[in-house]
């Protein structure tokens, strides 16, 4: 009798234990979903592994590759040591003349040198212009670096987790301003700036649209208010800056107005959150949601024109090419619409292309390729005209 | 398997948890108390059954120490007497366990919840986008604050403060409702176990989110005063022995 009942009770104790080793809490960790840009001929991207890499477009070979140091991590439970990890990369690349630049999940932005790249050496190389910037934690949880870093003339934008904006030397990497914490209550600045004129633009997951001096970072009187959160990056034509909230509307607020000039949809919200930041094209609004839905919407009424039912969730932004969208599902379907033809309210795509690797990233298009990097890691050219993958490469560099 | 999981439990008490804290100015903290409150009205009916179990064992006490004068020579004689009396009564001396085994499921489905519902990562917030109902009470609510009291709840409390509260409140429960045992040879493995599982999960709260273990500190602290209501008292918290009584 009294074994089972001993046993018994060990088990109970033990139930705990087995709960922790046996339930991820279904997180995941932070793997990265940089984009594409092409730029002069050469593919820039980030990689997974934590790397930053160009590939030329018309050899289709690496042109060089820079793996950005490893960021040390808490291991798992019960194991008191740390590990280092590769760092994760949200942003897509940014390009001038002969620098490309990155910010980190890990807290940093690079300036990187595509000579000194290409020849493999120790990084930083002043010399070739290049530079590191660490931003700080700033009694937050993270500093970590998940928006698309803005680049003006003479200066580098930063949104960071830690709820600041910085502004940077783009030469030097100096501090030329920050921001004073935009958002309080969630600190996270997940979303990034844009400039019009002479300020700053930014949207904040407490609902919130701040407008910033671009000399100063100083804040500026107008602010706009909303009972939900902003989901993506602000995108401004004339003077309305288009955004997606977590409400599941569209928002058009007109700068200087205390009220949005419309919510699209104008009855019911949409099924999921307008995730992507939207463009803007000759009056029109082109907006794809989580909830599988591409959207047409009249600028200045907020109407709908058209849409289409991808079936699955659109996380990236649509890209233009010429007079065509291009939109595509996370699945990895690319779908093409010709805008030179008037569509209907149930639009068709000109073309249905699949990759066959889902998409989370931004890409790029031009002179009728589109390059996407899929969340195998691997970059996919398309060929619109064909309506097939012209080629692919992996960005994890096999030693 | 783990759709069906997430259909049935994980999904619902995530976007009841998100609603709570809509409800509750946005307080993530408020929204697991008032979760922790709910889940202890809905398992009210075997908590009663469990209550008046530990009421009646406690009403036994003065047979169970008639039995160990009786037969404190004869172990087994003790223990075949014993399980029948427990038997009589329709007492089982294990039953304050069933709710505790109950609620495991809740507390997968729990963390899974804070984890999910914080979204520390990029990937977290888009996974939880997929999750949500529809509700616009859910929605507006999203991103949630995590900060709450001196706690980060996505994160273990850095201070001990929440585990040494996580372990006090269950021995204090524990104690309140486990039947001193006969045996001496019981006597220290029951020792043990009141020990063992406040210090467990003490130890368990400096590794899982604090918002996991503010539920464990408030279902404690509700069980007490369920407790002290509903049996008229402390309990075996002020109850000596009888074997210590017959020594």
């Amino acid at each position: 009798m009294k074994q089972p009942k001993i046993l018994f009770l060990v088990v109970i104790a033990l139930l705990p234990l087995t709960l922790v080793s046996c339930v991820s809490g279904g997180t995941q960790s932070a793997r990265g979903w940089p984009g594409t840009i092409v730029h002069d001929g050469i593919i820039y991207a980030g990689s997974t592994d934590g790397s930053v890499v160009a590939i030329n477009s018309s050899t289709e070979n690496l042109e060089w590759s820079y793996s950005i140091a490893l960021v040390t991590a808490p291991s798992s439970f019960l194991s008191c040591g740390q590990t280092s990890a590769p760092t994760a990369i949200y942003g897509t690349p940014v390009v001038d003349r002969d620098i490309v630049y990155i910010g980190t999940y890990s807290g940093q932005v690079l300036a990187l040198n595509m000579l000194a790249r290409s020849q493999n050496l120790t990084f930083p190389q002043q010399r070739y212009g290049e530079w590191k910037w660490d931003c700080p934690i700033d009694n937050a949880e993270s500093n970590a670096i998940v928006a698309d870093l803005l680049l003006s003339e003479d200066a580098i934008y930063v949104s960071s987790s830690n709820g600041r904006v910085y502004s940077l030397d783009k030469e030097f990497g100096d501090l030329n301003w920050e921001s004073k914490i935009l958002d309080e209550k969630h600190r996270k600045l997940w979303t990034s700036p844009v400039i019009q004129g002479n300020t700053l633009y930014v949207s904040t997951y407490d609902g919130h649209i701040y407008a910033l001096l671009l000399e100063t970072g100083e804040l500026l009187d107008w602010f706009f208010e909303s009972e939900a959160g902003f989901t993506s990056s602000p995108v401004i034509d004339e003077d309305t800056i288009f955004l997606g909230s977590f409400d599941r509307y569209l928002y058009a607020v007109k700068i200087g107005s205390d009220l949005p000039m419309w919510k699209f949809p104008q009855e019911e919200p949409a099924g999921n959150w307008f995730w992507a930041s939207p463009i803007v094209n000759e009056g029109i609004v082109y907006a794809g949601c989580l909830d599988g839905r591409v959207y047409a919407i009249e600028a200045k009424t907020g109407g709908k024109l058209w849409e289409f039912d991808a079936g699955n969730a659109i996380v990236s932004s649509p890209v233009l090419m010429d007079n065509l969208l291009i939109v595509t599902d996370e699945s990895g379907t690319v779908y093409v619409f010709d805008l030179s033809v008037e569509l209907e309210d149930e639009a068709a795509p000109l073309k249905v292309i699949s990759i066959e690797a889902d998409v989370r990233s931004s890409f790029c298009a031009q002179e009728g390729l589109v390059y996407i990097r899929g969340e195998d890691n691997w970059i996919y050219v398309v060929d619109i005209d064909s309506g097939e993958v012209s080629w692919k490469v992996p960005l994890t560099i096999e030693e | 398997m783990i759709e069906v999981w997430h259909l049935i439990i994980g999904n619902p008490v995530l976007n009841v948890l998100i609603a709570l804290s809509h409800l509750l100015s946005g307080e993530f903290g408020l929204a697991i108390i008032a979760l922790t409150i709910i889940v202890r009205l809905i398992s009210w009916p075997l908590t009663k059954r469990q209550l008046n179990s530990s009421k009646a064992l406690q009403d036994m006490q003065p047979k169970i120490q008639e039995l160990q004068k009786k037969y404190g020579k004869n172990k087994q004689k003790l223990q075949q007497e014993m399980m029948k009396l427990y038997k009589e009564a329709g007492v089982n001396p294990l039953g304050c366990l069933w709710p505790m085994l109950i609620q495991f499921p809740i507390w997968i489905a729990l963390y899974q919840a804070i984890m999910r519902a914080l979204a520390t990562t990029p990937e977290n917030l888009l996974d939880l986008a997929h999750r949500l109902y529809s509700w616009d009470i859910v929605n507006q609510a999203i991103p949630l604050n995590s900060h709450f009291l001196w706690l980060d709840l996505g994160q273990p409390d850095p201070y001990m403060i929440l585990a040494i509260i996580v372990g006090g409140t269950m021995w204090v429960q524990q104690k309140m409702t486990q039947a001193p045992a006969i045996d001496p040879g019981q006597q220290s493995t029951s020792r043990m176990m009141l020990l063992m599982m406040p210090l467990m999960f003490g130890f368990l709260t400096l590794m899982f989110p604090s918002g996991l273990a503010l539920y464990w500190a408030v279902s404690n602290v509700i069980g007490i005063i369920t407790q002290y209501f509903v049996t008229g008292g402390w309990g075996y918290l002020k109850f000596r022995s009888p074997f210590q009584s017959t020594q």
